[in-house]
């Protein structure tokens, strides 16, 4: 981890410090304020009945009971949300032709899941709602289920959707190059199909909504714990019919995202429904069991590869598909994150030839969505997974194959073959780095002398790219996304020369109002502590495109913050140089004190600035200059930002029960320049451990029946304290060219990473029986699966040649 | 309100709370509704994730997994009863420091848990920290920074 130096009070520059959180004191005396502890006047809980069929036809359903219950104000049914709502949206669609399943967020005649909203009641509070949800009487019909990606697939597969002719939503193949003459052209061709579980985000703080419907002034006032409250009060806006200037959305403090909040979900719809019949403000949260079903799944996939290379390794071609096992409905993104695994499965690498399909597959699970990493994890498991069997093919060296396939720094931008062009990056030196920390932290004594006491100690890596700063708007409008991707920030100094940054980005826990403080403080020449960020509130901050996700509030929202600043520094120059009757081109502004260069004695404050554009102007705010302190400025970045970093992991296998141990991990990384190292480091080191929970203990578990196995902590196991190993990280700092800043995305980085990591360890840990690890989790029983079979054909073997 | 509800009196960082409630309500509900201290937070629901750990009478205790009218005549401390006035605690201080929380959301929690194991351990090891803190579930930070923070609060508060 960063080293922590004493909290500096006064500085200069504040980017590349590791300046203490601004968010921390109130977090840490229990002050903070998370949806749940948001108390509005007047307000009554609601809660949701959920359907305990997978598919199933609703005969009928019948609430007289629950209705009869004291202290219930209002039940209702899919009919009755059908009658003032319109479906759930969905705002990417990168299949062409893609069909799009849809549902209203209560099931109106059939359910497709586990865990469909079918119901949802209104009390007192939310005993008696969760009292009345028991004596809800539904009459359901079961239809065939559609289990999993096999089931679905098969030729007489009972259907989702009966107007469908299978249950394939949609398909989209990218070829670049001439990938079947490189195939056959090529030395060694290794092939896998890789499989990943189901997961989720699984922030800690489980979703809630409180929606005040004034069905007098028709206004709609939301609390709600999203990453993206400007979209939702757009889609809002969309399914319920008012206009978007009457919908205010507040966003309290956030208990974690992970891109499971920025999705738009059926329950902040039932809530407004709820109050629009009621008169009252409405409160739902999620308990933990309806997180289970409720919030967006992700990560389920299969990946079918192949990788081309020639005997000197380098790789020519890479060929697959990549099936997006999604659920009964497509969720807010629809099938976006598989989509995203064939854009990044080339990875790092130059490889000029590709054939790559995305093929989008229904279910009967929850609905697919956003998770940390959207897809490159995925990505990454198909170009690190094969370059590794690769090495081990050509017998050559991990890091040495890999570095004969990057691009050269000179080589970029690079384009990838799909979609991106990588903007800039050194690979190779990253490389060296993370190879240079593994033989100063000694892990190959270490390991050789684990090794030497029988035990089996493996180093696994990872080389990752992380598409960030999503991204140029026009180029997401053409690629399917029906939203945008710049990013706006207003920066106001008010009359006594304090500073607040408005922003529409929030803060679920990565810092955004510490970062924006400081890169506000540098870009305007004043002290972090005179300014304070704004963000959460869509009646007082800006717009932004997309949301807080896409690795894309610190380069676009610090490129904003950094271009208003110059303009708004400018201007108090100008003001400044007004007040000392000097040149405004002979002004400077150091820690909030304007001075004429070279003359000390002449100074004015920003008080005195922010006096003389507020309230005494007379001589003293230059003739023609606007009074006020304030400027705007939107970024749509002309090209995304490519972070990227070498990751390495001391694992220990025990060959008795497939237990993993994980001894130690760093990372050698490159997001551009360095906000704040101590926040980036954080950033990292929680990536990885959520990817390590999905290498190696997380996952949903769906029966024949379609039933969730795993739907408590007891049984879905995210990593604890005991799991997580320590951390190192390495920063070296390659300024992103097309971002005002230079500044990178990193909060994906450590996901997209981790996952292939624990498959690399295990694979060197257990060499000599020469497995391969393809399926994540890789829990004991699948580790102890791989291990047996290798023991058992490693002794076939020695019988054959006995 | 029920017939069956009944009497609760409990002292909650040094403040007395009377009030009546159903038995059903739990101990969490009771902190964060009926007396409105809601930095206990509650993230499963099942005694699992230890966001809600408080202290009663002295020990560490899931808030979540106690009933209100089990806590009757209890002292009970939540994370609202760490800092003195406005001034954060050197455990609190250690967390600020190490960047220990990232939402904040199992902080309180992990407060709670700390400050008991500091009281019976004040030279603990990184690894009986780990073994402290490993009934707390952290979507955020992957853990490294926690444990920093309760070694350095630890270092601190032995000066």
């Amino acid at each position: 981890m960063t080293i922590v130096e004493p909290p500096v009070t006064t500085q200069t520059r504040y980017t590349g410090t590791p300046v203490r959180r601004t968010e921390d004191p109130r977090l840490l005396a229990g002050r903070g304020e998370y949806v749940d502890d948001v108390t509005v006047p007047k307000m009554i809980e609601a809660a949701v009945l959920r359907s305990p069929e997978a598919h199933a036809r609703i005969l009928s359903i019948d609430t007289s009971a629950a209705r009869a219950l004291p202290g219930v104000f209002d039940v209702i049914t899919g009919a009755d949300l059908a009658a003032v709502a319109g479906q759930q949206p969905v705002i990417w669609f990168p299949i062409p032709d893609q069909r799009i399943a849809k549902t209203h967020a209560l099931a109106t005649d059939r359910v497709r899941w586990v865990g469909q909203a079918v119901a949802a009641v209104v009390a007192v509070d939310r005993y008696v709602a969760e009292d009345a949800l028991e004596l809800i009487d539904v009459e359901y019909e079961p239809l065939p289920v559609v289990a999993d990606l096999d089931a679905a697939l098969a030729p007489d597969a009972p259907k989702l959707y009966d107007d469908w002719p299978d249950n394939v939503s949609g398909s989209l193949t990218y070829t670049f190059g001439e990938p079947d003459e490189a195939f056959a052209a090529a030395d060694v061709v290794v092939k896998e199909s890789f499989n990943h579980g189901r997961a989720f985000g699984c922030p800690l703080e489980p979703r809630g909504a409180i929606v005040d419907w004034d069905a007098f002034s028709d206004t709609i006032d939301v609390w709600l714990s999203t990453q993206a409250p400007n979209l939702a009060r757009d889609l809002l806006s969309e399914v319920l019919g008012v206009p978007v200037h009457k919908i205010r959305v507040r966003t309290p403090n956030l208990g974690g995202g992970f891109g499971n909040k920025f999705d738009f979900y059926g329950e902040e719809v039932i809530a407004a429904v709820l109050s629009r019949r009621t008169g009252r403000p409405v409160k739902l949260i999620e308990d933990r069991r309806d997180s289970f079903f409720a919030t967006s799944h992700s990560r389920d996939q299969r990946l079918d590869f192949e990788m081309a290379l020639t005997n000197d390794g380098t790789i020519v071609g890479l060929r697959g598909i990549s099936y997006g096992v999604l659920g009964g409905a497509l969720g807010t993104v629809g099938s976006g994150p598989p989509w995203a695994s064939v854009l990044t499965c080339m990875g790092p690498y130059k490889i000029p030839n590709l054939d790559v399909t995305v093929k989008a597959v229904m279910t009967n699970r929850s609905p697919y969505g956003s998770y940390r990493g959207w897809g490159v994890p995925k990505g990454n498991i198909v170009h690190e997974r094969l370059i590794e069997i690769a090495a081990r093919e050509l017998g050559m060296d991990r890091a040495e194959i890999r570095r004969k396939n990057f691009p050269a720094p000179e080589e970029f931008p690079h384009f990838s073959g799909v979609a991106f062009t990588y903007d800039s990056g050194r690979y190779a030196d990253c490389l060296d780095l993370a190879m240079s920390k593994i033989e100063e932290l000694g892990w190959r004594e270490r390991q050789a002398q684990a090794r030497a006491e029988g035990r089996s100690v493996g180093i696994g890596y990872s080389f990752h790219v992380e598409p960030s700063a999503y991204g140029p708007s026009r180029i997401l409008n053409l690629v399917g996304l029906a939203h945008s991707g710049f990013d706006e920030v207003t920066l106001r100094m008010d009359s006594i020369g304090k500073v607040t940054v408005y922003s529409g980005q929030i803060n679920m826990g990565q810092g955004t109002h510490t970062i924006y403080a400081q890169l506000a403080a540098d870009s305007l020449g004043v002290p972090m502590d005179d300014i304070v960020v704004v963000t959460g509130d869509t009646d007082s901050c800006p717009y932004t495109g997309y949301g807080t996700g896409g690795s894309r509030a610190a380069p676009l929202g610090g490129a904003a913050i950094i271009r208003a600043g110059e303009r708004l520094r400018a201007k108090l120059l100008r003001i400044g140089a007004q007040l000392l009757e000097a040149s405004p081109d002979d002004m400077e502004i150091v820690d909030g004190v304007l001075s004429v260069r070279g003359a000390p004695g002449r100074s004015v404050t920003t008080r005195e600035i922010g006096d003389a554009a507020y309230r005494r102007l007379l001589d003293r705010l230059p003739e023609g200059e606007m009074p006020t302190l304030e400027e705007v400025d939107v970024f749509d970045p002309p090209n995304m930002a490519t972070s990227y970093g070498c990751t390495a992991l001391l694992a220990e296998v025990d060959r008795e029960t497939g237990m993993v141990s994980l001894i130690d991990c760093l990372q050698a990384h490159d997001c551009g320049t360095v906000i704040n190292p101590m926040l980036v480091d954080g950033q990292l080191a929680g990536g990885l451990a959520q990817a390590l929970g999905g290498a190696l203990l997380e996952e949903l578990i769906y029966d024949d029946e379609g039933q969730l196995r795993t739907a408590s902590f007891m049984d879905y196991l995210l990593p604890t304290a005991m799991e997580i190993p320590p951390f190192h990280f390495y920063h070296q700092e390659t300024p992103a060219p097309d971002i005002p800043g230079g500044i990178k995305g990193v909060g994906e980085a450590g996901t997209i990473a981790g996952v292939s990591l624990v498959g690399s360890a295990i694979d060197d840990a257990l060499s000599d029986l020469g497995v391969t690890v393809t399926r994540f989790p890789v829990t004991p029983p699948r580790l102890l699966d791989l291990i047996r079979a290798a023991q058992i054909s490693a002794s076939q073997a020695k019988e054959g040649s006995a | 309100m029920s017939d069956d509800s009944q009497a609760v009196s409990v002292t909650i960082n040094g403040h007395l709370y009377s009030g009546t409630c159903e038995p059903r309500l739990t101990l969490a509900d009771f902190i964060r509704h009926e007396c409105g201290l809601t930095g206990t937070h509650l993230g499963c629901e099942h005694g699992v994730c230890g966001a809600c750990t408080i202290i009663v009478d002295g020990r560490s205790t899931r808030a979540c997994l106690m009933l209100a009218v089990q806590a009757d005549g209890s002292e009970i401390t939540t994370v609202e009863g760490l800092a003195n006035g406005a001034e954060l605690n050197p455990l609190q201080e250690a967390f600020w420091n190490n960047h220990g929380l990232q939402c904040g959301f199992c902080t309180p929690g992990m407060l709670m848990c700390a400050t008991e194991f500091l009281e019976g351990n004040p030279e603990p090891t990184a690894d009986e920290v780990r073994e402290c803190i490993s009934g707390n579930l952290c979507r955020c930070t992957g853990y490294a920074s926690i444990v920093a923070s309760v070694l350095s609060a630890a270092e601190e508060l032995r000066r």
